[in-house]
């Protein structure tokens, strides 16, 4: 595998790690199903494109992303909390009725932004060849993230918010006002996914209305292959554990497109890719049981 | 296990070396029937300009299946692995590429409208390391054909999903041309290939004709569309020639075989040293007339002798 | 500092499933007071404290905490006042958080939950003191995982959660029922000194008649959604576990086939 190819799977595994953040929010933390992302992603990369396109400060169309993201995700948890909708059904109701709104919001499929500045062309031109340039800043980008998450979910707030996912009994006999938290969370967590939506169109230089498609399975991959490879029950090293998951995710699909020298055909990249996913949460475990015996 | 690991990375690192000097690293966004027959064309083009894969070239070729991301992985392979020049299918594809490389020259091809996918600022002589083809559907002589073989429409409804960037490009392209020949457009959205049948059904009694453009969503369950259009005497036409083999009426469209020989005589002419910059973007040529005898028995209609005469392929 | 006045708790009203769990409760509870709620099974005990806890809201009647009508607030409100353990151990307290993260969400019961460190030094080392005290050596384990500690542990914390906010009412819910004999033991023991400690006014719903008296200072018996035994002070310490069997037959007037559960 080339260095180009190497650091752009480690650049997208960066800008997908906040999907990974957002659903390891809504799966684990809230114990919240959630699909809008599949809507939320498109949505945060349509929100950055036309606010770029406009003529926004890149940082504010960023910030624009999240806020919509966000919103969506408040869509999804008013559905669920406040009619009682099931989490997953209220999550596919947002998600299909985002695909015609981030139809609207671009007013086309395809915004291209190949000729907009973006929140990283300020960051070229320093001796750093572009294509380091983008995952030192996406992985600065991700620390403060992991940071910030690590230090919230440590907070009383926080706590209330784990509480309302592993016992929402107990966490209202506790006095903490579940909806209250389950709002918040999916806010913060569709809010991540938005942002990883806007930085997608910014590194790639498109907005695309199907670049939604799989989104939350990205997600989840990034948390299951982050939670098997860094067992922990410090947060913050789980935290780390999905970003590392989802760099290691986009490296599979890597050597899985250099696998046509091995004779495989590319319509199995799919399959390549799985397979690979697959060794690396098998593989720690073949070792610990070889270790044991 | 290590032991495997190591052979597999080793056989992974030591592909590229065996490569031949120059690459033609072609990708497309999805496995589809046309694109796939653009690949091949592509290649074929490539060798009756003296560029054989295996001999004097390497070609390769990636499906991003489906996914944006890994299309923009699979730009960067090749632009990590120096290749000599990118050939993408389809928009997106073509998209990811430009984000990816300034410099390797790029030759994109079934892209409608690539002025406003901004991957060149111009179609005569772009500039910068981008050229490509592009294959907007001759959409004047699709309303004409209509007119010819089913003079009696003055309805047509086009059944497309809003979400494919060249769907709306066509479609609008229909609404212009359509309106000035007098005929009115009724829109049929759809979002995934299970609603076809459903939007197909919505038009009965609105439309006196059906269309569809090169839409990959509605394309990939073309059969559902057909059957209510067969079962409701509704005349169905495609955007596409290979849509006609399967059952709409006519079509006078690409054979995109042949829109991927014209892009591999262009990237021909790039690799024997035209900057791509000073290569004007054209629109594919090679329109083919396909009409479907059976179809039109079941769609009730009768293709006039005229237009059977002048068909490259008379499907019975 | 509890009155509930006509109280009555009706589920799936209107339907052929319909069934009056509480039915025209009236009860006060002087501050400082101890009660141990006793009665057969569907006789409306665990209903009568879910129901001042605010799991539902009473189908007619009123229910008063320290002068204030809670009827209508939801549990997560009325939580500054009530503190709350289950008869399932699982229910009290989150298994996947460390015993002191579940100590620091008690803590922060009827506070406003802010954005300053959960874990503060000040609170651990409160933590740390009161779990030094129950004597089952869990202070050296406070970044254990709950779910790690066994069912009667996970109950004397509860307690340990229970106390460690400033509240006016205690609810336990048999919370010594799925315990074995000796945990079972320890936690009423525990139960007692706390309470005696915190001067918590109470409401203890048992099976065991035993525990029933042993325990508090007033006990009411249940039946069929009503009061039907009421006694405290003089009277109620020279009553025997036979004779509150004996009083159960007279009062319904008619034998009973779950003797063996009311004495057990």
């Amino acid at each position: 595998m080339s260095a180009i190819a190497f650091f752009g799977a480690v650049e997208l595994g960066l800008v997908f790690a906040f999907v990974g953040l957002g659903v390891y929010l809504s799966f684990r933390i809230l114990d919240f199903p959630d699909l809008t992302v599949d809507g939320s992603f498109p949505l945060g990369a349509a929100v950055a494109a036309v606010a770029l396109v406009g003529g926004v400060d890149p940082w504010l169309a960023t910030a624009a992303a999240i806020a919509a993201g966000a919103c969506a995700g408040l869509v999804t948890a008013f559905l669920n909390v406040r009619f009682g909708i099931l989490h997953l059904l209220a999550s596919i109701l947002t998600m299909i009725a985002l695909f015609s709104i981030n139809l609207r919001i671009m007013g086309r499929p395809n915004v291209p932004l190949l000729n907009q500045a973006t929140i990283i062309t300020p960051f070229y031109d320093h001796g750093l060849a572009a294509y380091l340039v983008r995952p030192v800043f996406l992985a600065v980008l991700v620390a403060i993230v992991v940071l910030g998450l690590a230090w919230f979910l440590a907070t009383d707030f926080g706590l209330a918010m784990r509480a309302t996912g592993a016992n929402p009994r107990m966490a209202r006999a506790q006095g903490i006002s579940t909806p209250v938290y389950i709002y918040t969370g999916m806010a913060l967590s569709n809010g991540l996914v938005g942002l990883a939506g806007a930085l997608f169109a910014q590194t790639n230089g498109f907005a695309d209305v199907t670049a939604g498609v799989g989104t939350i399975v990205v997600g989840l991959a990034a948390v299951i292959v982050g939670e098997t490879l860094f067992r922990s029950r410090r947060l913050w090293v789980v935290l780390v554990g999905v970003v590392a998951g989802s760099i290691l995710y986009r490296i599979a699909i890597q050597l899985a497109l250099s696998f046509d020298a091995i004779g495989l055909e590319p319509s199995d990249l799919n399959l390549a890719t799985a397979v690979l996913v697959a060794l690396a949460l098998i593989l720690p475990r073949l070792r610990k049981s070889r270790a044991a015996a | 296990m290590r032991k495997l690991g190591l052979a597999l990375a080793a056989a992974v690192v030591a592909a590229p070396a065996l490569a031949a000097d120059i690459k033609v690293a072609v990708t497309a966004i999805v496995e589809h029937p046309a694109l796939d027959a653009a690949r091949d064309g592509i290649k074929e083009g490539l060798a009756a300009e003296g560029f054989t894969d295996g001999k004097e070239i390497d070609f390769i070729y990636q499906s991003a299946q489906g996914q944006p991301a890994t299309a923009a992985q699979i730009a960067k392979q090749f632009v990590g692995d120096a290749v000599t020049v990118i050939v993408p299918i389809s928009t997106p594809s073509a998209q990811a590429a430009v984000a990816a490389t300034k410099d390797i020259p790029i030759v994109f091809t079934a892209v409608t409208d690539p002025v406003a996918a901004e991957l060149v600022p111009s179609l005569e002589a772009p500039g910068g390391n981008v050229t490509g083809i592009s294959d907007m559907s001759p959409m004047a002589d699709h309303v004409a054909l209509i007119r010819e073989i089913t003079p009696n429409v003055k309805t047509i409804g086009v059944l497309f999903n809003p979400g494919e960037a060249n769907s709306v490009s066509l479609v609008n392209r229909l609404k212009e041309v359509a309106t000035a020949a007098g005929l009115a457009i009724v829109e049929a959205p759809v979002t995934k290939s299970a609603d076809v049948q459903a939007a197909a059904r919505g038009l009965v009694g609105k439309v006196d004709a059906m269309y569809v453009p090169t839409d990959n969503t509605v394309v990939s369950a073309l059969e559902a569309a057909i059957a209510v259009a067969d079962e409701n005497d509704i005349p169905f036409y495609s955007g596409d020639t290979d849509s006609v083999k399967r059952g709409t009426l006519a079509s006078i469209g690409f054979n995109y075989f042949d829109v991927g020989v014209e892009t591999g005589k262009v990237v021909a002419r790039v690799l024997k040293g035209e900057k791509p910059g000073a290569i004007d973007v054209t629109f594919a040529s090679g329109t083919d007339l396909f009409v479907n005898k059976s179809a039109a028995e079941k769609m009730g209609v009768t293709i006039p002798e005229s237009v059977i005469a002048r068909a490259n392929t008379v499907v019975e | 500092m509890i009155r509930v006045a006509g109280l009555t708790i009706t589920f799936a009203r209107g339907t052929p499933l319909e069934k009056t769990a509480l039915d025209g409760i009236d009860l006060s509870v002087e501050a400082g007071e101890f009660v141990s709620i006793i009665g057969s099974n569907g006789a409306g005990k665990s209903t009568l404290l879910s129901a001042l806890a605010g799991d539902f809201p009473p189908t007619s009647g009123r229910i008063f905490i320290d002068g204030v009508d809670v009827g209508r607030q939801p549990t997560a409100r009325r939580s500054a006042r009530v503190a709350r353990v289950f008869q399932d151990p699982l229910a009290g307290s989150c298994g996947t958080l460390t015993i002191e993260e579940n100590l620091a969400l008690a803590a922060a019961r009827g506070s406003r939950r802010g954005l300053g460190t959960a874990l503060k030094q000040g609170r651990r080392a409160v933590f740390m003191e009161r779990l030094k005290s129950l004597g089952l050596g869990l202070e050296g384990r406070m970044s254990d995982r709950m779910a790690l500690l066994s069912g009667g542990q996970r109950q004397a914390i509860a307690l340990v959660m229970a106390t460690l906010a400033p509240s006016s009412v205690l609810l336990l819910d048999e919370h010594t029922a799925a315990l074995d004999p000796g945990m079972a033991e320890f936690v009423t023991g525990l139960t007692r000194r706390i309470v005696e400690e915190h001067r918590l006014t109470t409401l203890m719903v048992t099976h065991s008649m035993r525990q029933a008296l042993d325990l508090g200072t007033r006990t009411v018996m249940l039946h069929e959604g009503r009061i039907v035994l009421d006694v405290g002070g003089a009277e109620r310490s020279r009553l025997t576990v036979e004779d509150l069997v004996a009083m159960f037959r007279r009062q319904r007037g008619k034998d009973l086939d779950d003797d063996e559960l009311l004495i057990g």
